[in-house]
């Protein structure tokens, strides 16, 4: 093959350790605008955007197997769904006459207090997991719709056993929830047995919420659930979060800690419930020293100190 | 297709013909393939945190044997669009990238002194050195270490290197071959 070869004497072009260091200032400038503006920056949203085709075109063969999939079964899977929807039809017949009771007495009590119920209607979008990022810092799940099904950062994600997540980020079309063991996130819950009100945070130790900031004799054990407390307006109250595990009592510093455990699957379910809660006024109506959203994770203790 | 055995290695006779660094790669095929693995990687196979970096090892490997095609710049890009897809730190993977690059290029006399196998030993410090600077950053920025899993990831990712080299020079050897009348 004629090659021509062409010999320099001096390197021509810019040298290569004035390319690293603009590089270098680059990353440094991008990590830290990053760190700053955590859910709305415009530089990542529009790397998002320009990937976005290539993500889905790269997704083309899974979604048409699942397309195809569905087509074969449609029909054994019609079956057993209708069948799991009648028994579940049987048991919640008993619930619902239940919760009606509880409703009818619950009313009576709160014309009795003189409190004015909030809507407990919220309007809800379905998604769909499109991946899992898969960086070792972070704990997220992407899902397929974005600002354009009216999905805003702070949502609650959940699924059918409780709260899975918080939205951080959006895109036209994708969305990015942070889970609950993710450490951006920090949740207000209430013990069930007893109404304790605490703060779950998302944890160091994989697969875990964390609690925090609450005096040694305060009344947790284990096995205790965990669910939102509603307060901060973010969460609505009496979603399930977590069951605990371990409780540490620090009888030096006179605070505990405890660990649980999720209870919600985030990894065996495909689609999942975003609640599209008003993030500004609700939050107004109440206690204004509560956890924001994970834009601003709130690291003050929730009772003692 | 070229037969490495230790004496040639030794005698290093093999920098004294630069034809097989220097021959013309098609900027169409460098990028091609760039390309297509960085697709790939855009499926959910890299959530096991030991899976090896192809896209690094891809990039690296024409960033040494074609510095003037792939550029530290291009890499950096490539890095941000991962990073993205990632959900991670924005600048962590393109910083990584950048840095290994840079490396390759730093090494590249050294290296083209070498077969695959010696390269990818030489580039087992760059490798590892340049990720463990960015877990660094990335730990700084989230407060919190993630582990030492990504050590194996990377000693995979090095390791990936002699095979994705030899694959992405299969077309070179065939055309030399073809010029040299062996078949």
């Amino acid at each position: 093959m004629q090659r021509h070869v062409t010999l320099r004497l001096f390197r021509q072009g810019t040298a290569a350790e004035v390319t690293l260091t603009f590089l270098l200032l680059v990353a440094v400038a991008l990590l830290f605008t990053d760190a700053l503006w955590k859910s709305s920056n415009p530089i990542r949203q529009t790397l998002a955007t320009a990937v976005y085709p290539f993500q889905r075109l790269v997704m083309l063969p899974k979604d048409a197997l699942n397309a195809f999939d569905g087509w074969l079964n449609a029909a054994s899977l019609i079956k057993t769904e209708g069948e799991a929807l009648q028994r579940q039809r049987i048991e919640m017949a008993q619930v619902t006459t239940r919760a009606a009771l509880l409703n009818a007495e619950n009313e009576q009590l709160r014309r009795l207090l003189g409190v004015v119920e909030k809507a407990a209607e919220r309007p809800a979008v379905v998604v769909e997991v499109l991946y899992e990022p898969s960086s070792p810092f972070v704990r997220r799940i992407v899902f397929n719709k974005g600002t354009r099904a009216g999905i805003a950062p702070g949502m609650p994600v959940i699924d059918e056993s409780g709260v899975v997540g918080q939205i951080t980020r959006v895109t036209a079309m994708t969305s990015e929830a942070a889970m609950l063991t993710d450490e951006a996130v920090s949740i207000p819950v209430q013990v069930l047995r007893n109404g304790l009100r605490l703060i779950a945070f998302g944890s160091g130790s994989p697969g875990k919420v964390e609690v925090r900031y609450f005096s040694s004799d305060a009344d947790l054990k284990d096995g205790d659930t965990l669910v939102t407390s509603g307060v901060g307006g973010v969460f609505p109250p009496g979603l399930f979060v977590g069951r605990i595990d371990r409780v540490e009592r620090s009888p030096a510093s006179g605070f505990a800690r405890a660990e649980a455990k999720p209870l919600s699957h985030p990894e065996r379910n495909r689609h999942f419930l975003v609640l599209q809660v008003s993030l500004d006024g609700e939050q107004a109506f109440l206690t204004p020293s509560t956890p924001a959203p994970v834009t601003e994770p709130v690291r003050a203790p929730a009772t003692g100190k | 297709m070229t037969k490495y055995s230790l004496g040639t290695s030794l005698l290093q006779a093999r920098n004294l013909q630069p034809h097989s660094l220097e021959a013309a790669m098609g900027w169409h095929y460098i990028w091609l393939t760039t390309v297509c693995i960085w697709l790939l990687s855009l499926l959910p196979w890299r959530n096991w945190p030991v899976t090896p970096d192809i896209l690094l090892v891809v990039i690296a490997f024409w960033s040494f044997h074609q510095p003037r095609r792939m550029g530290m710049v291009a890499a950096f890009c490539f890095g941000l669009t991962l990073d993205v897809h990632d959900a991670g730190p924005l600048g962590l993977q393109a910083l990584l990238y950048a840095l290994v690059v840079y490396g390759t290029q730093l090494l590249h006399r050294r290296l083209a002194r070498f077969d695959l196998l010696r390269q990818a030993m030489h580039l087992i410090p760059l490798f590892v050195g340049a990720k463990f600077v960015t877990v660094l950053v990335g730990a700084f920025l989230v407060s919190a270490w993630p582990g030492w899993t990504w050590l194996p990831g990377i000693l995979l990712t090095v390791a990936c290197w002699p095979l994705v080299g030899w694959l992405l020079l299969l077309p070179q050897h065939r055309m030399d071959d073809a010029g040299t009348g062996i078949s």
